[in-house]
């Protein structure tokens, strides 16, 4: 909030009439302000009124009725489709999330040191997903989850055959979209899909600041590509993974186009599939009740702000160690 | 009909370009107006934009809240019209010049009711209307020594048709059990009431009326007679095109949807049939209004007017689409005598038209949509885990009662 | 908050070519064979879409909707192209407001951006330090927050349906400011500031003639890294247009879904269109893109 009464610039007591030079870089950065103010900071300050009020907008200003924190309450106890939605949303974050740095950890690692002019090739592969639209990749995602068509359960079927594995495999097709049992992991795997080769990338980078005579004095005293990994590696990254995670915590928490386009935009057969932003996004323009859209903004950053902090406390102290 | 049109036409002097927001298959119906609107007024031009249904609600909500980017002429769909109709954008057509009021009685009484607000504002117009009828393949029922009576006469009757189906042909008699609540408990209604609520706002979902729907719809599912496909779904139009599924009971207009793009192979198989137990429902329908914040407003009535009151044209967009006409006059048109080839030279349109007589002028509310999610996540769980039905009608009323706010 | 995210972004040091990995492993562990092989499948994988995508683009909705289904490319390319235009009849235009809406955010970007980054790296002014904390505080706030509100301004402004909707809001970004000071404090000595300074130039003259032609690779990253994020842009769009003909490419794609039948093979194919252009800027530049984003700002 500081950075609106600091943006506009201070008179600093001119020494000559047009001292343009001492203007010259609040010019320069006054874009990013001016930008900021009118479609960052404005709506912020309006989503905070338009949660205590009930408004039908098409109304207009006069209509807008002062509830209080009834929009809060609303919300917090009785709308059962929040609720279910935040458990999805947490649910879809940590079943997609954890995995990410599971695999992109060691998969950094494993790409850092065993992996010569083909490094690049591989990264460039894990990467893709991630630049792509997620628009286009969700609806092919969609035919691939298909229940009698998908290349999905035509894997599964075959794997049936299988000894072992076989057993595992689901007796039917899986109606991945519409079986509410199951949506939540199809949007799990598109944005575990997605997101891994980002986090590969972000613990690359890590690497590069690992110093490299550390490990090969480790490798020549003999000890393992584990252990060098777990024991010289791994406290080093450890600021990256805070970041990392942040970034999966702040964007998983807000998920919004990967169920929304799997879905088909409406959350999936007993809101299996519909995300705390989803939920917003329903609210405020299928029901048209921009107030307690407005409130459950709020509330879905409260809860984003408390996990972020959570991790802070968890990945974020031990690093001083 | 050409008083109206000599007053509005006072109005088309300079060039005007109209826009009408619609979704798809309504905008082929109002593709089909333009010719006989321009010859009316040569000066207008009539610009059609079409979304899928659930982003045109979407974008038409957000841009009744902006109050700005709105079309001339909007149209509704009879899902979301409780929602619409209480909105403060739409102009009450009772309001001068429009006085729609006088003109109103030419329409079906059930879905004119419907537009209309809790406040008694005329919000929007009926265009067309859904009766409910049973669509179903006469071949497949050849197949396994079944007549359209089996299907018709009571529900053990239909679930009996359905199991000999099954078991002659492997095709199913319906694509989803809770296609046959949504008949159900649209079905057997009094003038003003309402589908999920009574006339004060109070949730009905307890009531026998759903306890006998959900029944029906267990039995349906325990036969093994429901394909478990959600319509409007890739394995709903496949489960049609590959004959895996017989029937399916909804408004007329999936008519048109089956002849233009489900199944238009399988012509001359498919038929209409009266809805089982001799019940009578309106499933779905369309409606058009105009927002406040219109620029062409006069136009946009006369455009209006001209969808829904010129019997020419709502013929035609029965004949083209099926969309079943909301105007009286059309209705009762020989032209619904006709035979119809892709229902095996049947009749089809009398049927509807004697159906649409029998259909209450059901009231709706803002949160039908909000009762109909919360139900059907019910239904889900009696049909897939055996959830007893009156607690699972207690659960959607408690839930409705959570969810609704009113002030 | 705002010493959270300096710390965060403190490991991104930039990446010189002396750590930047080991030529070749000396001996390979019996283990690692294994790994090798899993990363190679877990390769395969993520690359499995893109082949499925590129396949089903070229295949009938009857031939994709059959079991198993087609593994190998089929010649209904055409088919689907025409079936493509048929449900979305704008969809060239749809592919020209993608581009000018990415190219137009880019270019602003990358002159705000750098401009911005310029002054908090060799400009002295009051209140320099605050201000670029609290730039970068911005960047915790989250924007769907805002996204009701939004609506309502761009209805306000009369912006509904008009793509300065969002390229205007999205024409200078925090992310870029940061990229920009990190680079520019990195690879603009001081003195060369200095000694333009005493020829006379004045700070704007100094930031195009001798500051822009030395930040190139930053610009490059930046707007590789603007392009795509405008390009594949989903919420701001579906919030804002109304019209098909004035969708971007995401909407267009998005409206052949739930209308009944989806014609899978042309949605295959319009996505293909849609990440082309993608996947072409990736192949050209995907080391300086991912050695950018790794490194936040890379001396080559």
């Amino acid at each position: 909030m500081s950075s609106l009464s600091a943006s506009s610039p201070k008179p600093v007591a001119p020494k000559r009439r047009f001292d343009t030079r001492r203007l010259m870089p609040y010019l320069f950065i006054s874009p990013f302000f001016i930008l900021f103010g009118i479609f960052g900071l404005f709506p912020l300050l309006f989503s905070v009124v338009l949660s205590l009020h009930s408004w039908d907008p098409a109304a207009g200003f006069e209509a807008m009725r002062w509830v209080g924190f009834d929009n809060y309450t609303f919300a917090l106890t009785r709308d059962d489709w929040l609720h279910a939605s935040l458990y999805n949303t947490l649910w879809i974050a940590l079943v997609a999330g954890l995995p990410q740095h599971l695999i992109a950890l060691p998969l950094a690692y494993f790409l850092h040191t065993c992996f010569g002019r083909w490094r690049n090739l591989v990264v460039g592969l894990y990467f893709l997903p991630f630049i792509t639209s997620t628009v286009a990749i969700a609806l092919v995602f969609s035919a691939l989850f298909s229940k009698d068509f998908g290349v999905v359960n035509s894997i599964l079927a075959a794997f049936k055959s299988v000894p072992l594995v076989g057993a595992i495999m689901p007796e039917q097709s899986v109606d991945w979209a519409n079986n509410p049992q199951y949506t939540k992991w199809m949007i799990s795997f598109v944005v575990f899909w997605r997101f891994v080769g980002w986090n590969t990338v972000l613990y690359l980078a890590a690497l590069q600041t690992v110093p490299r005579d550390l490990l090969e004095a480790a490798e020549i005293d003999g000890a393992s590509l584990w252990r060098r990994f777990r024991y010289i590696v791994l406290p080093l990254l450890k600021p990256m993974m805070f970041f990392a995670v942040t970034l999966t915590i702040i964007g998983n928490l807000q998920l919004f186009e990967e169920p929304f386009i799997l879905t088909g935009g409406t959350g999936g057969t007993d809101q299996a599939g519909k995300t705390a932003a989803m939920h917003m996004y329903w609210v405020a323009f299928r029901e048209g009740d921009f107030g307690t859209a407005s409130a459950i903004a709020w509330l879905l950053f409260i809860v984003i702000a408390a996990v972020t902090g959570l991790n802070n406390r968890l990945l974020g102290q031990r690093e001083n160690d | 009909m050409l008083a109206f049109v000599a007053q509005a036409s006072a109005f088309g002097a300079p060039k005007i370009t109209l826009t009408v927001a619609t979704f798809p298959d309504l905008d082929r119906a109002a593709k089909l107006a333009i010719p006989g609107f321009k010859k009316l007024y040569p000066d207008v031009d009539v610009r059609i934009s079409a979304l899928s249904a659930e982003d045109h609600h979407t974008a038409m909500i957000t841009a009744l809240a902006g109050g700005s980017n709105l079309p001339d002429v909007m149209a509704i769909e009879a899902r979301f019209i409780g929602q619409f109709a209480e909105s403060a954008g739409l102009i009450d057509l009772r309001r001068a010049p429009y006085n729609a009021e006088a003109r109103s009685t030419q329409l079906a009484k059930f879905a004119l009711a419907a537009g209309k607000s809790s406040k008694g504002a005329m919000a929007a117009l009926p265009v067309d209307v859904g009766p409910g009828t049973m669509f179903y393949r006469a071949d497949l029922l050849a197949k396994a020594q079944l007549k359209e009576s089996d299907l018709t006469g009571s529900w053990e009757q239909f679930i009996d048709a359905g199991k000999k189906l099954k078991a002659s042909t492997g095709a199913y008699l319906v694509a989803n059990a809770v296609d046959i609540k949504d008949i159900y408990i649209r079905a057997s209604l009094a003038d003003g009431e309402g589908i999920y609520f009574d006339a004060n706002g109070k949730p009905v979902v307890t009531s026998p009326r759903f306890e006998k729907a959900f029944e029906i719809a267990r039995a349906a599912r325990q036969a093994g007679i429901d394909a478990r496909i959600k319509a409007w779904t890739n394995e709903w139009s496949e489960g049609f095109r590959r004959d895996r599924v017989a029937a399916q009971m909804m408004g007329a207009w999936l008519g048109g949807h089956l002849q233009n793009w489900i199944a238009p192979q399988s012509k001359g198989a498919w038929r209409s049939a009266p809805l089982p137990n001799g019940m009578f429902a309106s499933w779905g329908g369309s409606f058009y209004a105009i927002p406040e914040k219109g620029r062409h407003k006069e136009m946009a009535w006369a455009f209006l007017q001209y969808l829904v009151f010129d019997k020419a044209q709502q013929i035609e967009a029965f004949r083209q689409l099926d969309a079943f006409p909301s105007l009286l006059e059309a209705q009762s048109d020989p032209f619904v005598d006709q035979p119809i080839e892709y229902f095996g030279g049947t009749a089809v349109r009398q049927q509807w038209s004697a159906a649409v007589r029998k259909i209450p002028a059901v009231d709706v509310d803002r949160y039908d949509e909000a009762a109909r999610e919360i139900v059907d996540a019910q239904l889900e769980k009696v049909l897939d885990r055996g959830k007893d039905i009156k607690q699972a009608l207690r659960d959607a009323e408690r839930d409705i009662l959570r969810r609704v706010r009113r002030y | 908050m705002a010493t959270t995210s300096s710390h965060a972004l403190a490991p991104t040091a930039p990446l010189t070519p002396s750590n930047r990995g080991w030529s070749k492993p000396k001996r390979i562990e019996a283990s690692q064979w294994l790994a090798y092989v899993i990363v190679g499948v877990g390769a395969l994988i993520m690359f499995a879409p893109f082949y499925f995508m590129f396949v089903f683009a070229t295949h009938t909705n009857t031939g994709i909707l059959s079991v198993p289904p087609p593994l190998w490319f089929g010649d209904a390319l055409g088919e689907n192209l025409k079936i493509l235009l048929e449900r979305l009849p704008y969809f060239w235009q749809n592919i020209g407001w993608s581009f000018y809406v990415a190219l137009a955010t880019t270019a602003l970007n990358l002159f705000f951006c750098s401009l911005a980054g310029f002054a908090f790296v060799h400009l002295e002014f009051a209140g320099r330090a605050l201000l670029f904390k609290a730039i970068m505080a911005t960047l915790l706030l989250p924007t769907f927050v805002g996204m009701v509100p939004t609506v309502l301004i761009m209805g306000w402004f009369g912006w509904m349906n008009e793509h300065r909707a969002l390229i205007v809001p999205g024409a200078c970004g925090a992310l870029g400011i940061f990229m920009m000071r990190q680079y520019i404090g990195s690879s603009v000595p001081k003195e060369l500031i200095e000694s333009a300074r005493l020829d006379g130039c004045n700070d704007f003259t100094i930031y195009w003639r001798i500051v822009l032609p030395l930040i190139g690779p930053a610009m490059g990253t930046l707007g590789m890294i603007t392009f795509i994020g405008s390009w594949n842009n989903f919420i701001s769009p579906l919030l804002v247009f109304r019209d098909m003909d004035r969708y971007t490419v995401p909407l267009a794609l998005r409206a052949l879904q739930g209308t009944g039948q989806t014609p899978w093979g042309a949605i295959c194919a319009g996505a293909a269109i849609a990440v082309l252009p993608l996947l072409a800027l990736f192949v050209i530049s995907s080391r300086r893109l991912i050695e950018g984003l790794t490194a936040g700002a890379v001396k080559q």
